[in-house]
């Protein structure tokens, strides 16, 4: 920070930061690091589970990001910019490693894959009750392509058309996984919520 | 209008009321079961939206993509002339992390590149590395603490955090030998180490 900031006490604001990123000031670039670290790192650690996988896909989109910074002109909002590039980012490795998958048949279901419904039975209603760490658990249980749609549709906010562009899936299929994530959560949430009144 | 129909279609009607017809707001009244599927599935997604976002990546990410960006010139501008004084005058201190940081370097990264890694594995006692990392470290932390005290706890987190994640990799890489994963991501966490004590060189310590 120059000598003038630092006696003005003024912080760089999100837009001053990216304005000298693009001249290649290192601060700028650390200011807007710390500004959206925490929201990045989550995405990946939410879609991996391993920390140390989640620290490389943070390094891996922030360093994108950071060398396309010349070309930003500020058409979106900065965060929405770096956030698709983060998704994009943990979407490639998650390919790589083939656990993006996402059935093509939306009709098509095995008994394997379809939580059950319990219909007729008369089940004790979640709402209302529903534990955070165990939904987190819960979400670390699911299947990578189950994972992937919920995480970005109910926890990171995208729409059905945005996720099927950046999956590759269709908007009904979109739909489809998202059914199916949640019931197995809600599955999963019960469960643990039996064995823990069993336990006591 | 029965629960099979409803289920089937609930995955297009359930995020869009507007998408419900009057029979699907029929069964939801007059089936328990399928109200309580309904708000079950709701409560979840609410949920979802206020998960934390509290968790922080480590500093060895920012110390990678700092040095990662000024090795490629996206980082630019000249070191202020007190910070290049300074350095100037203690260069002769820190001359030592040279070559430490270069045989990290060249032990971790040409042993790797040229030598199958189990092979490898087998060859190198990972205990003695460990050993030998750690009397680099100390001396690292004792040449910041003299140059710069208020640095120290900086480095300190970052030294430890790498290591961590040197470990990590090395536990890794030898519950898969054959893995060329893990030996990447071994040498990816070596690259790192070497990187944190080419910042203590290049960086001045302010």
């Amino acid at each position: 920070m120059t000598d003038a900031k630092k006696s003005k006490g003024n912080k760089l604001t999100e837009t001053e930061a990216i304005e000298r990123a693009k001249q290649g000031d290192a601060e700028a670039f650390e200011i807007l690091y710390n500004l959206h670290k925490r929201r990045v790192y989550s995405l990946c650690l939410r879609m991996t589970a391993n920390t140390a996988a989640a620290e490389d896909l943070t390094q891996e989109a922030f360093l994108q990001l950071f060398r396309k910074i010349g070309t930003f002109r500020g058409e979106s909002a900065f965060s929405t910019w770096l956030h698709r590039m983060a998704v994009n980012v943990v979407l490639m490795q998650l390919r790589k490693k083939g656990l993006l998958v996402v059935p093509l048949e939306e009709t098509v279901e095995t008994e394997e894959e379809t939580p059950r419904k319990e219909l007729g039975a008369a089940d004790a209603k979640l709402a209302g009750s529903v534990d955070r760490l165990q939904l987190q658990r819960a979400i670390e249980s699911l299947p990578p392509g189950y994972k992937s749609i919920f995480v970005l549709h109910d926890v990171e906010g995208y729409e059905h058309n945005e996720i099927a562009e950046m999956v590759g899936c269709s908007i009904g299929n979109s739909k489809s996984q998202l059914h199916k994530a949640r019931l197995k959560l809600r599955e999963l949430i019960k469960t643990a919520k039996a064995q823990k009144a069993n336990h006591f | 209008m029965n629960c099979t129909e409803f289920e089937r279609a609930l995955a297009d009607i359930i995020d869009d009321e507007s998408c419900r017809t009057v029979e699907h707001h029929q069964h939801i009244e007059t089936c328990s079961t399928c109200e309580s599927l309904v708000d079950d599935l709701n409560a979840i997604s609410e949920e979802a939206r206020f998960l934390e976002r509290e968790a922080e990546p480590s500093a060895r990410v920012w110390n990678f993509i700092e040095i990662a960006l000024r090795q490629e010139g996206l980082i630019r501008g000249p070191q202020s002339v007190i910070a290049v004084s300074k350095q100037k005058k203690g260069w002769w201190r820190s001359v030592w992390l040279v070559p430490a940081a270069a045989a990290l370097l060249i032990v971790f990264g040409v042993r790797y590149e040229h030598t199958a890694p189990k092979a490898l594995l087998q060859n190198v006692p990972l205990a003695a590395n460990d050993v030998a990392s750690s009397d680099d470290d100390q001396q690292l932390l004792q040449t910041v603490q003299q140059r710069s005290p208020a640095m120290l706890a900086s480095y300190q987190a970052n030294l430890r955090d790498v290591n961590a994640y040197v470990h990590d990799a090395q536990e890794s890489a030898k519950r898969n030998p054959n893995d060329e994963e893990a030996q990447q991501y071994l040498m990816n966490a070596y690259e790192e180490k070497a990187m944190v004590y080419e910042m203590a060189m290049d960086r001045p310590l302010q």
